[in-house]
């Protein structure tokens, strides 16, 4: 079981008390065979970057079903950008107009996901971004 | 050092580190989680960086707050002015090898401290309650300038003592309506601790476990010699007795400095260390000399359906490898 794992730090950022569907993501992540960092509620974009800084994260994911997605990706983008960690990937899900999702998606962050999305899917996305990004550097 | 210097090490990468980069503080982490090649260039180059910090485990059965008491005794210790690395240990799933780690939910305190370094890490191959590379993350953290090493393990039950073999203190946190869970204990993990923590304070039964706790250390009273550890209660999410901890983990500090048990430690580490690599090499070397491990897999196979036993085999072998040994020599 050694050699390089995918870390995946999940949060929710800001005040949204919805936590089941970033646990079920988290859950089914895990086995997939990630290495899921899990944050909680009611986390600032600042912590979730540091979080994913400290944990050499590869991947950051953002459950928003508040309504403040623009606010929060965008946030948590300018941060990992600010701090040297742009390499990284921004994805998540949520409540999310596509037109929002269209925006978001122009600022650097990867695909959002919506209710009904496949839960395979999203670890497969999570999977081959990894794998681009490891032939690129030929790293860990 | 005969390894060529890997490409992935690059000069700026330590320069980084050197330089306080926490994101060269958590790369060198992962490489040492990843890849195990590269062990030997990090680690000779961390050793002369590092400045002696003090290694301290926390563990105990599953449940009973071991981040809670991580997280708390870490803001006493801020307050005393120390800086720390947590490094958190939860385990890692035999079935998909993906791992749920949650123990930075219960350390939120310390969010854009710079003196707070926190870990977590999934136990992967570690059978013990830590991952492999847990020492290793310990040896980046004292390079990085951290005071204290906080060693945070999995949820433990009897037997998963690895934390004894890469600290210097052991905090042994228990929780009320646990008597019958320290007589199961009594063997192996009891003997671990050096300093008690009944957690959860606050809850009934704490009289019981106090009284469990001192009927076992009664039971070695007649060793000459013998001091039983500090036995302290607490309830770490709100605080309280956590001062005392942190007083009473400075004064164990202090006393196995004075006795030469943290030296006596390092001497430890160092020799399991050494033996360690040596036991390695000499596997691998094997494995090259009789290229064994096809030949392993197939006799097992061919055993796992004949009902024979594996030591004719064994044997053979054995002789083989004293015959290279002895054509080695010779040439």
């Amino acid at each position: 079981m050694s050699g390089k794992k995918i870390k995946v730090v999940l949060a929710k950022p800001g005040l949204d008390g919805h936590d089941r569907g970033v646990k079920v993501i988290a859950r089914s992540l895990v086995e997939h065979g990630m290495e899921v960092v899990y944050l909680g509620l009611q986390q600032t974009p600042e912590a979730i970057v540091n979080a994913a800084i400290e944990e050499d994260a590869d991947v950051i994911g953002l459950s928003v079903l508040s309504g403040s997605h623009m606010t929060q990706f965008k946030r948590v983008r300018e941060l990992m950008l600010e701090h040297g960690i742009g390499d990284r990937l921004l994805t998540g899900g949520g409540i999310i107009p596509d037109k929002d999702r269209d925006r978001l998606v122009e600022l650097g962050i990867g695909r959002l996901f919506g209710p009904g999305a496949d839960i395979d899917e999203i670890a497969n996305y999570i999977k081959e971004w990894a794998e681009s990004r490891s032939a690129g550097t030929a790293e860990t | 050092m005969n390894t060529q210097p890997s490409r992935v090490l690059s000069p700026e990468l330590w320069e980084q580190f050197r330089q306080g980069s926490r994101i060269a503080c958590a790369r060198l982490v992962s490489l040492l989680e990843n890849r195990p090649d590269l062990h030997p260039e990090i680690r000779h180059r961390l050793f002369p960086l590092q400045r002696g910090a003090v290694r301290i485990g926390i563990t105990g059965p599953p449940g009973v707050g071991k981040s809670t008491v991580t997280s708390a005794l870490t803001r006493q210790a801020r307050v005393a002015g120390h800086t720390l690395a947590v490094i958190a240990v939860d385990p890692t799933s035999p079935f998909s090898g993906g791992a749920f780690l949650g123990d930075r939910i219960r350390m939120q305190d310390h969010i854009g401290d710079p003196g707070v370094f926190i870990r977590s890490l999934a136990s992967r191959d570690g059978h013990g309650g830590l991952s492999p590379a847990t020492p290793y993350a310990a040896e980046v953290f004292d390079a990085f300038g951290m005071d204290w090493i906080l060693i945070e393990t999995v949820g433990v039950g009897q037997a998963e003592l690895d934390v004894l073999n890469c600290v210097d203190i052991v905090i042994l946190v228990l929780q009320p309506g646990t008597g019958d869970i320290i007589q199961a204990l009594k063997a192996g993990i009891m003997e671990a601790g050096d300093i008690f923590l009944i957690n959860k304070a606050d809850q009934p039964g704490v009289d019981m476990v106090l009284d469990s706790l001192r009927f076992i250390f009664q039971m070695d009273a007649h060793r000459p010699g013998y001091v039983p550890p500090p036995l302290l209660t607490a309830a770490a999410h709100t605080g309280t007795g956590m001062s005392e901890v942190f007083e009473t983990v400075e004064q164990v500090i202090a006393k196995f400095r004075r006795e030469g048990r943290l030296r006596e430690k390092r001497r430890q580490r160092l020799e399991q260390d050494i033996r360690e690599y040596i036991q390695q090499e000499l596997w691998h070397r094997y494995l090259q000399l009789t290229d064994a491990q096809p030949e392993i897999t197939r006799v097992a196979r061919e055993l796992t359906d004949s009902g024979r036993s594996p030591f004719p085999y064994i044997e053979q072998l054995k002789s083989r490898i004293r015959m290279e040994r002895n054509h080695d020599q010779e040439s």
